[in-house]
């Protein structure tokens, strides 16, 4: 029986004292944090700030100076380099998709070197295509050079799946696509990890990005972790002057107002106009009553039924500094 | 910007080796100088020009204080090869070995020759060549790791060469079997050098005067450029010797049914084919590079020349002709190192050049004649190579890669 | 590729096969060449085993300049052989400035006449283009292309044999071919040290200065050329449409 899709393969990461040194200068120092299963974790900051060094020491294409990474517990040193990253997805900024190989050559690149049987790789790839809404075909055997940037994308972190891995690690995936395409493909990216649990540890250095993706944002400056706290614990209780920097003073109530649903903030009541759905963020439920030039409106759940009404200083509320 | 390089982890390779591992390169070098010195003879002693030679080792083919030198010197730079990697050390140790043997090989003739005999030859052996070869690995690997500019290597083989045409002038080497091939023949050999510079220059001349505008037409016209370039790239694959076949038939017709052609010296066989042959072959390079060098000058450079209102003659010759200029030279390149080695192949047709010696050499087997055409041939291409380079480097202005 | 250029390389190759097994046939368009009653197809040996015995030199050199290029370039490549890297570029481009017929003398003293210092030159000169093309084949293959093999777990040599050796497979084909055609010029002159070969057609012409000889020789050895050049150009076009690159 082929285990499915949704069967949940998760993982958690526990990095301690990680250190990496090039000669005399310090790249990652002295970093420690714990990545719960199923959850995106984002590492965001300036560039050279050592994030991209963090990463690549998970699947050890960097070797650690110092420290550990603690895989479900397990030294990732015990394990046999190649072993361990055919145990772990990873996507790069400009994907290195085989050039010689197919769409569907690609994707079975890890399940080919772990010597799964054809007709099993086969099943797999066809999965994932679908998965990534590629039909298969039409894409199977292309060539990267005959997709497009977005399906370059879809196809390389389809590769990156392919094997069921329990971490899939991150480096600028959307970074060479364009703004319109990239918000798409996290919305995709965000909809596969909710279905299929997997942990994710992603680079990148869009504060959109992060507050959009992360379940915990990690911020990276000159070689240290700044801070590591949900989205909102970011905003509202920035650890240092660089965090509140570069969460950015002007957007900041917005991506609060972001982060929170319309469900949290229904009020009893009732009010016409186009109704607001409850699922909604408040940022949104805002931006439609500023525009419709609203002080109140409707709230529905996803079926329809009235759950009450929203209002401009309800929301307003959500939006401003704790005291 | 999150740089990916696969480079990331070199530094660690390197400075954890340094301290206990030895040099590969230069342990290679060492093992040569070992072979050269303790199993290859230094020079060979032939009774006369042809007959088989015996071998000598380093000991028994010069006086025995500079024997000592000899061995050294070499085993010095060995182990400088071996333990020091700066590579500006390894650099001036290697041309020290280089000087001392070269000096050293000029004295075995007068160490080994009886009084009075001047039939015998001495000519360095394998053992020498090795040591050369161990020596000369070490400078080239030196310049390419010290990263020259263009002036530098310049003067870098101006010292190397004024220092070998001191060796050649003050007659240190006279003794030498090639020297005496020369001495013999030192007025054919200035003029087969005349003849050999001339086939190889002039048709480079006369490359550049047609394919420079048929390169710029090319440019122009794409269905032109096709046609062209397919068929001077089917000259360039014929060989050499087939090709000067192919043009001795129409050109001896044309020097018997054109006396005016004949009385310019236009022959079917002689310089003529030969020259042909070589301008022919120079196209390729002249008019693909021209071509090459014109269609990478960025759209967005020729877009701002028009905004500014240059016209089309303006801008071929103050935007578009400056920015080939360093790829047309390095078609230039090409072609004068092919010509040079191509032009002793025009001695089989009695075009005359070094490579007259070659074959009169395989001819009489006397491998002194042999290297006597060989040598400067190797010589020259060498030189044009360097000071091409070096002139390609100029012309793409101090912005390096 | 259109039905033209097809129809050319079939006629040149057909004539090509005709002229060296039926020579006789073309005997009066060289007759006019020749002076005083002189033959005028080449009659001191047939040029089919001529020819055979000159791509047989040609393709033995070649297949040995291949396989140690090949090798000498993959080792230049890898972290163990990183050090001779430079050395290795600044060799090719001196060797390189060394024209094959010199190295082809140069042999005849070491070895004797015949086919031995033909095949010695053409082995030694054979290297360098197929060299020089296996290290910009295999220092040309994307780094992203190479980071992402190595983030998936692949071994070193199953990255250099899924990943680096074909995607460097057209260009270094392109050496070979440089190779080939160098060494059937280089075979050529051959001749003149004894080895058996298409040369002797156009030495002997121009040793008893008959047009017809040289004229003949000439023409099978361009065709030759041209064909087998041809022919290898068009394998690198497979083989990059193979490994889905768009052939440039």
């Amino acid at each position: 029986m082929r285990p499915s899709i949704s069967q949940r393969v998760r993982s958690v990461i526990e990095i301690q004292s990680l250190t990496k040194r090039f000669g005399d200068t310090v790249v990652v120092d002295d970093i420690s944090l714990t990545v719960d299963e199923g959850t995106i974790s984002v590492f965001v900051g300036t560039s050279g700030a050592g994030k991209s060094t963090l990463l690549r020491m998970i699947n050890r294409l960097i070797e650690p100076t110092s420290g550990r990474v603690l895989i479900d517990g397990q030294d990732t040193m015990a394990i046999p380099e190649d072993d361990l990253r055919h145990r772990i997805g990873y996507v790069i900024q400009g994907y290195g998709l085989f050039p010689h190989r197919t769409v569907s050559e690609n994707i079975a690149t890890v399940p080919r070197l772990l010597g799964w049987d054809k007709k099993r790789i086969a099943a797999r790839v066809e999965e994932l295509l679908d998965l990534f809404q590629l039909d298969s075909g039409e894409f199977a055997r292309k060539y990267p050079h005959e997709l497009s940037g977005g399906q370059q994308q879809r196809v390389g972190v389809a590769r990156a799946l392919a094997a069921k891995p329990a971490l899939l690690l991150m480096d600028e995936p959307f970074g060479a696509l364009d703004p319109v395409i990239r918000h798409k493909a996290q919305d995709d990216l965000l909809a596969i990890q909710r279905r299929l649990g997997t942990t994710i540890m992603l680079v990148t250095h869009d504060m959109d990005e992060a507050f959009h993706l992360g379940d915990k944002i990690a911020v990276m400056d000159q070689a240290r972790l700044l801070q590591y706290a949900t989205p909102a614990e970011l905003l509202t209780r920035p650890a240092e002057e660089f965090v509140e920097k570069l969460v950015g003073t002007a957007e900041r109530p917005f991506r609060l107002l972001a982060l929170g649903k319309v469900r949290e903030a229904v009020e009893p009541g009732a009010a016409t106009g186009k109704p607001v759905s409850a699922s909604a963020t408040l940022r949104e439920a805002l931006s439609q009553l500023l525009w419709m030039g609203r002080e109140k409106l409707p709230v529905v759940d996803a079926d329809g039924t009235p759950l009450g009404r929203i209002s401009i200083g309800g929301i307003l509320a959500h939006g401003r500094q704790p005291a | 910007m999150n740089a990916i390089s696969p480079h990331t982890s070199a530094p660690r390779t390197a400075s954890a080796g340094a301290a206990v591992s030895l040099d590969r390169l230069g342990s290679v070098v060492a093992v040569l100088i070992g072979v050269a010195l303790f199993v290859a003879p230094f020079v060979t002693y032939r009774a006369n020009r042809i007959v088989a030679g015996e071998a000598r080792m380093v000991l028994d083919a010069l006086p025995m204080t500079l024997a000592i030198g000899v061995m050294a010197a070499a085993l010095g730079v060995a182990l400088v090869s071996v333990t020091i990697r700066q590579p500006i050390i390894r650099l001036v140790a290697a041309a020290l070995g280089l000087a001392v043997i070269f000096v050293a090989v000029g004295r075995a003739p007068a160490f080994l020759t009886p009084p009075g005999n001047t039939f015998a030859r001495i000519s360095p052996a394998f053992g020498f060549w090795l040591l050369t070869l161990a020596f000369a690995l070490l400078v080239a690997d030196s310049i390419t790791r010290l990263r020259l500019g263009p002036f530098a290597r310049l003067g870098a083989f101006a010292v190397a060469a004024a220092a070998l045409a001191l060796l050649l002038v003050s007659g240190a080497w006279d003794g030498l079997s090639l020297l005496k091939e020369y001495a013999t023949r030192a007025d054919s050999f200035w003029r087969e050098a005349r003849q050999h510079v001339f086939l190889a220059l002039g048709s480079l001349a006369a490359a550049a005067l047609v394919g420079l505008p048929l390169g710029m037409v090319c440019y122009r016209v794409p269905r032109v450029k096709a046609a062209i370039l397919q068929i001077l790239n089917i000259i360039q694959t014929i060989p050499s010797i087939a090709l000067f076949g192919l043009l001795m038939v129409p050109l001896s017709i044309l020097s018997a049914k054109v006396p005016l052609a004949a009385s310019l010296g236009i022959h079917g066989i002689g310089a003529a084919p030969a020259f042909v042959a070589l301008f022919l072959y120079s196209l390729l390079p002249v008019v693909a590079n021209t071509v090459v060098g014109l269609e990478q000058v960025p759209a967005s450079v020729i877009d701002a020349a028009r905004g500014m209102g240059l016209s089309t003659r303006q801008r071929l010759w103050q935007v578009e002709l400056p920015l080939a200029f360093p790829i047309i030279l390095t078609g230039i390149r090409i072609v004068l190192v092919q010509n040079l080695g191509l032009a002793t192949v025009a001695a089989l047709i009695g075009g005359g050049g070094f490579g007259t010696f070659v074959f009169q050499g395989i001819g009489q087997t006397a491998i002194d004649l042999v290297l006597l055409g060989a040598i400067p041939t190797v010589a020259l291409s060498f030189m044009a190579a360097v000071i091409l380079d070096a002139a390609i480097d100029l012309a793409k202005g101090p912005v390096r890669d | 590729m259109s039905a033209g250029p097809i129809l050319w390389r079939l006629a040149a190759l057909v004539l090509l096969v005709v002229f060296i097994t039926k020579p006789e046939l073309f005997a009066p368009l060289f007759e006019p060449l020749t002076i005083n009653n002189a033959p005028a197809i080449y009659n001191q040996g047939s040029l089919l085993s001529l020819t055979l015995a000159h791509l047989g030199t040609v393709f033995s050199a070649a297949l040995a300049s291949a396989i140690i290029a090949v090798t000498l370039g993959i080792f230049v490549t890898r972290p163990s052989g990183l050090e001779f890297l430079p050395l290795s570029r600044s060799l090719v481009n001196i060797g390189q400035t060394f024209p094959p017929i010199a190295v082809l003398a140069i042999a005849v003293p070491l070895v004797g006449f015949g086919e031995k210092p033909t095949l010695i030159a053409l082995f030694l000169y054979g290297l360098l283009p197929i060299f020089e093309n296996t290290l910009s084949g295999l220092t040309q293959v994307s780094p992203l292309t190479l980071e992402a093999a190595k983030g998936m777990g692949m071994s070193l040599r199953r990255r250099l044999m899924e990943v680096e050796l074909p995607l460097a497979l057209p260009v270094i084909l392109a050496g070979i071919r440089l190779s080939v055609v160098i060494s059937l010029g280089t075979a050529t002159i051959g001749s003149t040290v004894a080895a058996k070969g298409l040369g002797e057609v156009i030495i002997a012409g121009l040793q008893s200065n008959n047009m017809a000889f040289i004229l003949q020789g000439g023409l099978v050895v361009a065709l030759l050329a041209v064909l087998t050049s041809d022919a290898l150009m068009a394998v690198e076009r497979f083989a990059a449409r193979k490994l889905g690159q768009s052939p440039s």
